[in-house]
């Protein structure tokens, strides 16, 4: 049974791979806003509004929301954090040149929304990757807070996503590196 | 004449035809503007905003079942701001005045998305 439901943001400059994220996270269809990307993304199509999904952790719902990456589509980020728990912020991590925009960006929710953030470097299959320490020395975060994954797989997205909810602070029993406790919503 | 003043040109004939337009934009798909009549400052979260209400709304169509997305109104209680897709390569945003007639609006905003759909085709 479902005791609790939350919302939870995936965000991060264009080409991190949040839509891949959020389908590999999600159990049910994803709702994507796709269109045609006429500049050089690197991939034939970007997000416009948002991607929306749903998973589930034990007795938890998650409501997963992903944002466009681009900054002209800031408008939409301040949209889709309201009422947020916490947030997955992606970076690719073969893309050094990404690196400043997400710096950039990653203040920006920073400073504008309290809740916890986990940052996911993503494309750690690929031969030439930044590692998540490095990544973290970057954005100034300590390493708990950074982790490694590959966006396609539905194993590295949970682990993203418990990270997420062990600092604001829940486990989920049978899945949580805290073993045996039972969650407990926060005030 | 190139593309880019076509297009501008349908935006400023738009503007003559409707004088509670109070702005417009004409944007990719993916929100990048193409041309505008709105100020420097305004136009590319003009053009953004008018992608995501447009990329929504397609969404929202074809999720209902009500087929694919042609336009998308949003009412203020001082005007309208309504989105037209125009083609593959295009969406037109439009800012309206509160007291804007809008079946007048519509003649001639889909009349202009037409000729964008024609020109950038």
């Amino acid at each position: 049974m479902v005791w609790q439901r939350l919302k939870l943001v995936v965000s991060g400059p264009v080409g991190a791979g949040k839509t891949t994220f959020i389908q590999s996270l999600c159990d049910d269809s994803v709702v994507e806003t796709d269109e045609v990307a006429s500049e050089e993304i690197g991939k034939e199509k970007t997000t416009v509004a948002m991607d929306f999904g749903r998973a589930f952790f034990g007795d938890l719902e998650l409501f997963v929301f992903g944002t466009p990456g681009q900054e002209r589509f800031s408008f939409a980020w301040d949209v889709l954090m309201e009422g947020a728990f916490g947030l997955v912020f992606l970076v690719a991590g073969d893309r050094p040149a990404s690196f400043p925009a997400a710096r950039r960006m990653l203040d920006y929710f920073v400073s504008n929304f309290a809740v916890p953030v986990v940052v996911g470097v993503t494309r750690q299959d690929l031969p030439r990757v930044w590692a998540s320490e490095d990544v973290a020395a970057y954005l100034r975060l300590s390493p708990k807070e950074v982790l490694g994954l590959n966006a396609t797989s539905r194993a590295d997205s949970r682990r993203a996503l418990l990270r997420v909810l062990e600092l604001w602070g829940v486990g989920v029993e049978g899945e949580s590196a805290a073993e045996g406790t039972v969650p407990k919503a926060p005030q | 004449m190139s593309k880019q003043q076509q297009i501008q040109e349908v935006i400023a004939s738009l503007r003559e035809a409707v004088a509670d337009i109070s702005g417009a934009v004409v944007a990719s798909p993916d929100g990048l503007v193409l041309a505008s009549d709105l100020g420097e400052s305004e136009a590319p979260r003009a053009g953004a905003m008018a992608a995501t209400g447009s990329g929504l709304g397609r969404r929202i169509a074809e999720t209902l079942a009500v087929g694919s997305v042609e336009e998308v109104m949003v009412k203020g209680d001082n005007g309208y701001v309504l989105v037209y897709r125009a083609g593959d390569k295009s969406v037109l945003g439009v800012v309206a005045k509160g007291r804007a007639n809008l079946g007048l609006v519509n003649l001639e905003a889909r009349a202009a998305a037409e000729k964008l759909e024609k020109i950038l085709g």
